[in-house]
Parts: C-alpha cells; structure tokens; sequence
C-alpha cells in the first residue's frame, strides 16, 4: 500500500504542472474517457482511484442513499472530507462527468455542484454498434471543442497524435508486468501509480520490466485471477488475499490489465499519421471489448477474456491451479447483475469463482478474510 | 367502496382487461400467429405497428380475484359491461353483492402479492438482493415464463442496473429487440436515434416477418398521443378539481392501474384507447352530476417515483389522514409528450425526436434535468405537498432527494418528505409513521 510521503509527492508534482500553466480535469476512474485529448490540450487527466475506508463512504452517504456503490460514495466524501493527505485535490479545475454507470453520473455532478467545480460533460453509448461509434465521435468533438475553449486555442492533430502514440507507448510499457514474477501488491501499485501519473511515470520511476523474472508456479501460492472492480488506493483486500495464502497474479480491472492491454499495433498506428486522429481515438473505444460498459456482449467478452488469460497461464507461464476472484463493489450495477452468469460459466469450464462482494466497512473485514482463505483452500 | 367502483365502468374494463387479458397469450393459440413481445416502458408503438402483441410481463401471471372478474366478463359477453355495471350498482343497492366491495382494492392486493411472489423468484434466480424491488420482479417474471415470449424489446436508458438486466435477459430469450438512444442531444444525434429507430424497425420486422409502414406507425403513434393527452387531463385538470367521481384512495388506485397499463396499452391499442376515452368522460360525468366526493378540503399530494416500486398502502394512509395521493411517474419521466405524427413528416424521426426529448428532459442524463423535471410537474399540478420513494437498490431515478429538497425550498415551497421503500408490505409501520407526520403539516 502506498504510504503518505506518495501522496505529498503527487501533490508536488500536479502543483508543478499547475504553476506551469496546466489545467487539471479529474474524473471518475473508468474506462473510455480519452485521457489523449485532455494531454494534447497541455492539461493533466486526474483519474480518482482513492476509496476503501469507511470514512471517506460514510461521508458520501450524506449526498447519495447508502444503496450507492462505496466507490462513488467515496469519491464524494473525498472533497466533503478533504483529508489532508489528498490535498492535490484542491488543485482540480474542472471535472468531467461520464455515464460510465448511472452512479458516475450521479457523484460526478454532485461533486460539480457541491464543492463548486466546473464540470465538462463526456457520455458514451451504451451499444457499440455503428450509430454508437457515430455517437462517440460527436462527444469526442464537443469534449475537445470544450478543451480548445479552456485552452484558447486550438488542439493540432499533430498534438493530438503525439499523445496517442505517447500514451500507446506508456499501456504498452506498463502492461508488460502483467505476468512477471512480481507480487499482486506489487504490481497493483505500479498500476495505481501508473493510473495516476499517466506516461510520467516512465520518467518519474525507474520502469524497466525486461530485467523482471516471469512468474512461475510456487507451492505454497494460490494464484488468482483478481476480474470485476478495481482495487483503489487506500483499500487493502489485495493484502488480505495475500495474508490469506493467495496471489493476485493477474489483474483484470480498470486499474489494472484492462486499462493496460488497449493497445494499437505501431505499424497500424504510425500509418494513421496522415488522417484525422479523433478517428483513432474512436477506434480506441470500439476495440475496447474490455469495458464493462457496454452491453449486450459485456459478459461473453469478460468470459473470453479470462479464458484465454487462464490459457496463457497454463500454457506459455505453466502454471496450473488458478481461481477467480470476481470484486464487486456493493452496490455496482455493471458487476453485480451478471455475477452469477460470470461463475456458472467459469465453474462449467473447472474454474473456482468467488464471488467476493464487499463495501469498505472495517466491520466486514474479519468475514471477507474468512471467505478468501475458504476459497482459496478449494483451489 | 363499491358505488364508486361499478359504476365505473370503463375502469372495470381497463382493469380487467390488464389483469386477465394478458394470461390468454399464454396459449399460442389465442396469440393468432402473432409474435408475444416483452416490454417495460410506454414504448410499444413499433412493437403494435409490427403487428406483434406488446405484453408488460406481469399480466401473464394469474390473479386470485380472477373468479369475480370473470362472472363478470362472461356476463358481459351477453349483455355488454355498460349493463353488467349498471346492472351491479342497482343490486348494490340493496346490499346483495357484497362480493364486490372493494373491488379495485382486491385487484391491487393480488396485483402486489403477485409482485412480490415475483421478487422472491427473481432473487432466487441469483438476482443480488442489492437491486432495486422493480429489477428483482421483473426478473422474477421472466424466469417463471421462459419460452413464452418470442422477444423483450430493451430500450437503453441511463440506468446502468437496467441495461445490464436487459443484457441478462439473454438466459431466458433467443432473441432480444434493442433500441439505442443517444445520451444526449449534441450534433446530428437525432439523426444517429433516427437510424436507431430504424434498426429497431428492422429487428422487430425479422422477427415478426411483417413490413412496418408509416401509415402503421402513424396510426400507433396517433394513438399513443390521444391516450397521453387523456392521462394528462387525469393528472393535470380532474386530479386538481374540488370534486372527486370517487372517493381519493380509489382515485390513486386508478391512476396506479393506469401507470401500469398504459405501457403495453393491454395489448390492444384500439381498446384500451376506448376504454381511456370513456373513463375520461365517465369521470367528468360524474363530477358535473356530483357523483362522488368533495375533496376540497383534502391536500393534494404527489408520490413520485412509483415507477421501480412504491408501497401502495401509501395512498390508503394518506387517504385516512385526510389527504389525497397523485401519482404522475410517466409525466415526470417526460413519456407523455406527444410524437409529431403529422403526415407530412417522417414518423421515424418524429419518433426518434420523442425519444431523445424524453431523454433530455425526463429520464434524462443527469439530476439536475431529473429534478428539474419532478419540480416542473409538481408546480404544473400545484400539488401541496411531495413525498419522494427512496428506492432500495435505485441509483437513478430515486436517488436524488438531497437535490429535490433543496429545490423545492427554493422554487416550491410546499412540505416534503422521504420514505425508504423495499418491497411491497415491509415496513408498513414506519411508513405510516412517517406519513403520519408528514400530514400534520398540514
Ligand atoms: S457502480 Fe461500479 S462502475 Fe459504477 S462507479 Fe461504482 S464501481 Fe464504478
Ligand atoms: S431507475 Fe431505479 S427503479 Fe428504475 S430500474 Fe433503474 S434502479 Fe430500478
């Protein structure tokens, strides 16, 4: 888990960025928000991944019923809160609100109206069919039109290409850990620092993967597959899995893999130079079979994906026994509803699912340690 | 309650025709070749211009009051409902059917206790107990009749639970209709909705093997807007008259009867267009003959939203503490503005217009239209009080009170309150309770 001196210094970097003319735009941390757009403009994307304690919730519950995923509560209570620890977010100047689900809608706009931020709107479709992807592009050209205006001036496709192939270098970079012999600890933290610092982590950190050691099997591990939502900064239930005998040895969450693994083929990429790169950004998000936005396919593609991790693992990495951790977030619609179609269809194929639904309550603490170390005793 | 009940004689029909009407689709015989389409919102124009019979699920389901309605509909049959109601209130009169009283009432009774046989179903289908009550029945509904309906027409909004839901009808439905709407109105969205009507158009003629033509669109849509312009006259001009054709609990049991219906329109677009018409003039009827009660004393208050579940003893409550209770769901939604189905004017995109408005302005993508929208109709009713359903389990349409209540201090003024609702029945003591001090501001 990441310690106070962390956030002192992300603080000290925003407000670097800050005192050079840049603009910080923060949002809900989901997929689909085309983070280039905000780069090319000179501004800095803030993706809020900070939420797992009951004090951050609790506080969120004065805006939003208690039936309200603790995610998004707790995004809420971080500027009802204003811990001190997250002072950087005083230095927010707009916030964008998206229809990742309804709950993003919901605290983003709160967050705008409460603590008196401006808000920039992004909705995306919910189907990817050709009308959708037609869709996603108007919202593409409003949100930059909304950027040229707070920039005053206006963004270049050469700019606008240049972070794309800035931030397909930085996924590319960082998905290289996902099967290396690091723990789940570990290599959850690169991602949430990777989340939060964008492609300047690889100048910030030291990020070199080629001399990291590719995972194996070990006895006295179980390893898991960790797919549904992701782990925040200020939650510990990776530690609770590994204290329970387990290790996440990969990540299938939007901090995490998913994120990571949208990636364009360089070749691809570089003979997209000559035309208009909002089309990138489109293609972007129709090959973003991760998402779990999207319906009718969400569940037949989350499915496809784990098997063909489960593949990779036994096959090219050699290990053998793996479970699946599906998180859900109480409350999370996009999670919750299919949970029982995601582990009837897994068990089908010999795969152990837990379920594992949890809000940040510390009260829960002893009974989600129990279910893990129960679980991970039938791998 | 009888007096006001049969003589309610369209109101008899509508309510028998949402009760028993739909479980004949049951048999595929009785569908005539005709494919049975599931569907939730008030969107079953297209399913109607397919030439394919919309069904909201719950009416598949058989209701115990089932024996009364019957006797009546078999007389009816021979002397037709005008004389079977008449004939009902003259022996009324000398106290001979006691059978009947309340019968609105029973028919709301097995209508709940049918929703939360529903619930139980869908949370033991492995529906998360966490989802909202109308999630949990719906799915409840479509388990206990798999293979019964040829398809769910699922109609993107901005609820997550519910698009995910739809997605997970694919368990129980080969085939699933979809219709796309843009979140909001920027650029040449409508005509991007535009083309999603089209597809719709498009999967419901595969599936139907019908053409679907303007003129037939046109007609629905005609339809449609003659049945929101009747519920509107309901919520908007005989709600807010001194004068009831009844007394006010039957009058909220009608407009939840009428909320519920009006999104498959029983099935029969025609008929229940007639039965709208005639309740409408019943109703007036009976207020210019003064048949009924004066409520001129009684506040006027909207529950809202009812939609997703509300408990329905509300009314009856609010009824015995001196009030009258509104329930107006599907015009907060903004599902009762018109589509433009003038014949000079492309029905499609008239219809896409719609959808998109209804998106902007009701069920909308964000709070602030949503609570805007609840101000609107509240003002427009000139309602003397709001109660807001906290919906277990709803981050949408009923999560925003904090919102609402600042609003309505600022542009309303009038008293408000909250009540937390999970399933039909729990709770009633505290709702009461509730409710109780909510009247006394009064
Ligand atoms: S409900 Fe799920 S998808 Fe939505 S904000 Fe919460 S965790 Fe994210
Ligand atoms: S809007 Fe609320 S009540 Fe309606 S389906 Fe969604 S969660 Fe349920």
């Amino acid at each position: 888990m990441v310690d106070l001196e962390f956030y002192l210094e992300y603080y000290d970097f925003l407000k670097q960025e800050k005192d050079n003319g840049k603009k910080v735009i923060a949002f809900l941390s989901h997929d689909n928000i085309p983070e280039e757009l905000i780069d090319a403009a000179g501004f800095i994307p803030l993706r809020l991944i900070f939420s797992g304690n009951d004090e951050l919730m609790d506080k969120g519950a004065e805006y939003l019923p208690t039936s309200t995923c603790s995610f998004a509560l707790s995004s809420i209570g971080l500027f009802a809160e204003k811990p001190n620890k997250y002072k950087f977010l005083e230095l927010i100047d707009y916030f964008i609100v998206s229809n990742h689900c309804v709950s993003d809608i919901c605290s983003s706009e709160i967050i705008c109206i409460y603590f008196n931020i401006p808000r920039i709107n992004f909705y995306v479709p919910y189907i990817l069919s050709e009308t959708g992807l037609k869709y996603y592009r108007l919202e593409l050209i409003e949100f930059k039109n909304k950027l040229e205006e707070i920039k005053g001036s206006p963004i270049s496709n050469e700019d606008l290409f240049n972070s794309i192939l800035k931030y397909n270098d930085f996924r590319k970079k960082i998905s290289n850990i996902k099967y290396t012999n690091i723990s789940g600890s570990k290599k959850l933290e690169l991602y949430q620092k990777a989340s939060l610092y964008g492609p300047k982590i690889l100048e910030i950190m030291d990020f070199n993967t080629s001399n990291l050691e590719q995972a194996h099997q070990t006895n006295n591990k179980k390893n898991i597959i960790l797919t549904g939502c992701s782990i925040f900064l200020g939650d510990d239930l990776i530690d609770l899995i590994e204290e329970g005998g387990g290790n996440v040895i990969f990540l299938d969450t939007w901090v995490g893999d998913a994120y990571f693994s949208q990636q364009f083929d360089d070749t691809w990429l570089n003979a997209q130079r000559e035309k208009d790169p909002i089309d990138i950004l489109k293609e972007f998000f129709e090959k973003n079979s991760n998402t779990d936005h999207i319906v009718p396919n969400y569940i037949n593609f989350k499915i496809s994906k784990i098997n063909s991790v489960i593949k990779d693992l036994k096959e090219n990495i050699g290990i053998s026994k793996i479970g699946v951790i599906n998180h859900i977030i109480k409350f999370c619609d996009h999670i919750s509803l299919p949970k029982e179609q995601l582990k009837e269809e897994l068990q089908a194929i010999d795969t152990p699912v837990l379920n594992l639904e949890r809000d940040y309550s510390r009260a829960s603490h002893g009974q989600l340690s129990t279910r893990i170390e129960a679980f991970l005793e039938m791998i | 309650m009888t007096d006001d009940v049969v003589n309610f004689t369209y109101m008899l029909r509508l309510a028998y025709d949402f009760l028993h009407g739909g479980r004949k689709f049951q048999i595929k015989s009785n569908r005539k070749d005709k494919k049975l389409v599931s569907i939730v919102f008030p969107f079953s124009e297209l399913v109607f211009a397919a030439k394919a019979i919309p069904i909201f699920p719950i009416r598949l389901e058989k209701y115990k009051v089932n024996t009364y309605l019957q006797a009546l509909n078999s007389a009816s049959s021979v002397f037709g409902w005008k004389t079977v109601t008449n004939f009902l209130g003259f022996v009324r009169k000398f106290d001979v059917l006691k059978v009947f009283d309340g019968i609105i009432d029973d028919l709301i009774d097995s209508l709940n206790d049918k929703y939360n046989e529903m619930y139980d179903i869908g949370i033991e289908e492995g529906i998360s107990n966490d989802f909202c009550y109308g999630i949990k029945s719906l799915y409840g509904m479509h388990s206990s009749h798999q293979g019964i309906y040829d398809s769910n027409v699922n109609v993107i909004i901005r609820c997550s639970a519910f698009n995910k839901y739809y997605e997970s009808l694919k368990r129980y439905h080969k085939n699933l209709i979809w219709l796309d709407i843009p979140p909001r109105n920027i650029g040449n969205a409508l005509e991007l909705c535009t083309e999603n009507v089209k597809d719709t158009i498009n999967q419901l003629e595969k599936l139907t093997g019908n053409t679907i033509n303007d003129n037939d669109l046109r007609k629905y849509f005609r339809i449609s807007n003659e049945c929101k312009q009747l519920y509107r006259e309901i919520i908007y001009d005989i709600s807010s008259s001194d004068f009831y054709p009844c007394n006010p609990a039957t009058f909220s049991e009608i407009l939840a009867l009428l909320s519920l219906s009006f999104q498959d329109f029983n099935s029969d677009a025609e008929t229940y267009l007639k039965n709208f018409r005639n309740l409408v003039k019943e109703m007036k009827e009976r207020i210019r003959k003064k048949i009924g009660k004066d409520v001129s004393n009684m506040p006027r208050i909207l529950l809202t939203p009812r939609f997703g579940g509300w408990e329905p003893k509300s009314h009856e409550y609010i009824y015995d503490m001196g009030g009258r209770l509104l329930y107006a769901d599907w015009e907060i939604l903004g599902v009762l503005e018109p589509v433009e189905a003038y014949t000079y004017t492309d029905p499609i995109e008239a219809y896409a217009k719609f959808l998109m408005n209804t998106t902007t302005i009701g069920i909308g993508c964000d709070q602030n239209a949503l609570t805007d929208s609840y101000i609107r109709v509240a003002k427009k009713m000139n309602v003397d009080g709001l109660i807001f359903t906290q919906l277990f389990g709803c981050h949408s349409i009923s999560n925003c009170y904090q919102m609402l209540r600042e609003k309505i201090r600022t542009e309303l003024e009038i008293p408000t309150t909250m009540i937390t609702f999970n399933k039909i029945g729990e709770n009633l003591e505290q709702v009461k309770t509730r409710l109780g001090a909510f009247m006394e501001m009064f």
